[in-house]
């Protein structure tokens, strides 16, 4: 490991909380997306102390029915439990992991909760199928393009067969909302007779959670979707969002040359400190890419 | 977003045969003005609105001291100031965001009456990269340049809060952001817009920027779900808006909150209690807030007053300066005549 890279783990380990996890920022409370990464990254580095106090924090924080939600007092679940599943599956937790995946797997979105009328009438605003299922921020809620992308990756990455019922859904559900210029937004392609704009997030989510699922780069979808974020590039870009855009075009053939440019310019926004903006999440996120950690790729170095 | 049919539905049901009945005067958030005041009386709500032609320094800043000055501006010597701006997305073409020089005067204004701390906080509601957004709007570079701190709500610590509606359900108790729940002083700048789904948006439905995503989720779909009136006023009731701040120097008709136009009206419309801002502002842009579903609800619930006679005006006469906005085709209920705007 790079001296750089090794200074990100040294962020990531002298912030660890009491509790075992971490808040996104130094000093605030532990929640189960930052635990995840930051643990991720202690497992990656042989930190089995440090990562095991973490996996204490994300067990402590599921619930009965197999549910996490953002932390210890989430009573229902939620979107963060795609994190804790990729920890869960590193750790090898697997009786946490299994109970986690059937909640994930079993998890409501809205779509059985609309009414014939609302599907046409969310259909005839916003231009999408709200019958398809997907995965919601939060249960029995409208399912948007980030969460079921976030899902999709953590399910596939730990082990369930793209062709499961669900994730071909989520598929279904992420194609279903692309924007027409190219790309995703959160998951209104249209807002009445107005076309929306898409987002580099979310553009880079949905296309990571695609390659995950082995859709083609030639469906005609992947292919704006890879050529918007092209030309994102010409632009200012977050610390998350490239670190997603890195993954993105490591998930596809065309692409994978680009995703070491992308690397690159990911790792220049490494702190003098090790962190990425002081964040967590986003420390423990760039140093899994920029490590190519076997969690976030089918094989070492990240390519498919 | 997906459930506007339903919200309305479910608004209408919870205003009609089950009419919602009055908050406790004692749970809500000191948002409460006196709902009735002997005849003869002068109003207990104060709004100012003062012409605004542009957004150059002195013009905001001579604008905000004259509002300031005319209404029942809070005492900020010694206290933590949060500033809320309204920023569901930023675009370059359109006028979504509150503009950052009216934040940037602001800040220097509450800095000139003595506030110990100025924070910039936003929970984004469309888009949740707000590394991009607070930097494309313009704020990361302010906080910088002012020293302000700016605050992501959408992760901020959690503070569960008791909801002040009793019959609440999901938001029974509210996760708020730990920055929100420690301001001394909360001050509300939204930007003057239309909204495709709640006609029209100004100070109180900028407060669903204040309720976290990672719990709510975006666009903050658990307050749609909630329905977006009650939404609005359970998170009003609980969260009190010390001063509020619309910026009307230049706002959004049409397809708000985001896809709509630039629409001048040359003002700033402010004062303390936020009902009575927003129905000011509504009436500024030729809008009956009567027929506003949320502020109809949240005038019904006690947070504040949208009657014209409870409302002592300030500065310009609305009539002056009201400029009708173009209303998304679904709400052209809800413009006034031009005759009576009550």
């Amino acid at each position: 490991m790079s001296p750089r890279l090794s200074l990100a783990v040294d962020f990531i380990k002298s912030h660890q909380n009491p509790d075992g996890g971490w808040g996104y920022e130094p000093g605030r409370a532990s929640l189960v997306e930052p635990s995840a990464f930051g643990l991720l990254a202690l497992g990656a580095t042989g930190d089995g102390e440090g990562a095991g106090r973490g996996l204490g924090f994300l067990k402590a924080c599921q619930r009965e029915s197999g549910a996490v939600g953002f932390g210890l007092k989430d009573p229902e679940g939620g979107w963060m439990a795609y994190a804790a599943l990729l920890a869960f599956h590193s750790l090898k937790a697997q009786p946490e992991e299994r109970r986690l995946k059937d909640w994930i797997l079993g998890f409501e979105d809205a779509s059985g909760r609309f009414t014939k009328e609302d599907v046409e009438a969310i259909s005839s605003r916003f231009r999408y199928d709200a019958s398809i299922p997907g995965w919601s921020w939060t249960p029995r809620t409208t399912a948007w393009v980030e969460p079921t992308a976030l899902f999709i990756f953590a399910l596939v990455r730990t082990g369930v067969p793209a062709t499961e019922k669900r994730i071909r859904s989520g598929v279904e559900l992420i194609l279903d909302r692309r924007v027409p210029a190219g790309g995703w937004n959160f998951g209104n392609p249209y807002s009445k007779s107005f076309e929306l704009e898409a987002g580099v997030m979310s553009t880079a989510l949905a296309l990571t959670a695609l390659g995950a699922a082995a859709v083609p780069e030639r469906r005609p979808s992947v292919g704006a979707g890879l050529g918007y974020l092209k030309k994102s590039l010409d632009g200012d870009i977050s610390t998350a969002s490239l670190a997603w855009v890195s993954l993105a075009f490591m998930s596809f053939p065309s692409t994978a040359a680009l995703a070491t440019d992308v690397k690159a310019r990911l790792a220049r926004l490494q702190r003098e400190d090790g962190s990425f903006r002081g964040n967590i999440y986003e420390t423990g996120l760039a140093f899994l890419i920029l490590s190519g950690a076997a969690v976030l790729f089918p094989t070492p170095g990240g390519r498919r | 977003m997906t459930k506007g049919s339903v919200n309305r539905r479910d608004f209408l049901r919870l205003t009609g045969t089950t009419a919602l009945t009055a908050w406790p005067a004692a749970a809500l958030a000191g948002v409460l003005p006196q709902a009735a005041k002997p005849s003869g009386v002068a109003p207990l709500l104060k709004v100012a609105i003062v012409p605004c032609p542009d957004y150059g320094p002195e013009s905001l800043a001579a604008a905000l001291r004259a509002g300031w000055r005319s209404t029942h501006a809070p005492d900020i010597r010694g206290k933590r100031v949060v500033i809320k701006p309204n920023m569901v997305d930023v675009s370059p073409e359109r006028p979504i965001h509150t503009e950052p020089r009216l934040i940037e005067a602001l800040a220097l204004h509450v800095g000139d009456l003595g506030a110990r701390e100025i924070i910039l906080a936003e929970g984004t509601s469309h888009n949740r990269d707000a590394e991009d957004l607070f930097r494309r709007a313009g704020y990361e570079a302010l906080a910088k340049r002012r020293g302000l701190r700016l605050i992501d709500l959408n992760y901020d610590d959690l503070i569960p809060t008791r909801c002040v509606n009793p019959k609440a359900t999901l938001l029974r108790e509210m996760k708020l952001p730990r920055t929100i729940c420690e301001a001394d002083i909360l001050v509300s700048v939204p930007k003057m817009k239309t909204h495709k789904l709640a006609g029209i948006t100004l100070s109180l439905k900028n407060m669903f920027g204040v309720l976290p995503g990672m719990v709510y989720g975006w666009p903050k779909n658990t307050l749609h779900w909630n329905g977006i009136p009650l939404s609005i006023c359970e998170i009003n009731g609980t969260v009190k808006t010390h001063f509020s701040v619309v910026d009307g120097v230049v706002g959004m008709e049409g397809h708000g909150p985001i896809m709509g136009t630039a629409r001048k009206v040359g003002v700033l419309i402010m004062g303390d209690n936020a009902l009575a801002v927003d129905a000011t502002s509504a009436r500024v842009m030729g809008v009956d807030p009567a027929r506003v579903d949320y502020l109809a609800m949240a005038h019904k619930v006690r947070i504040g007053s949208l009657r014209r006679d409870d409302i002592g005006i300030a500065g310009e006469a609305i009539d002056r300066v009201r400029v009708d906005f173009a209303l998304d085709p679904e709400f052209a209920q809800i413009r006034a005549s031009r005759a009576n705007a009550r």
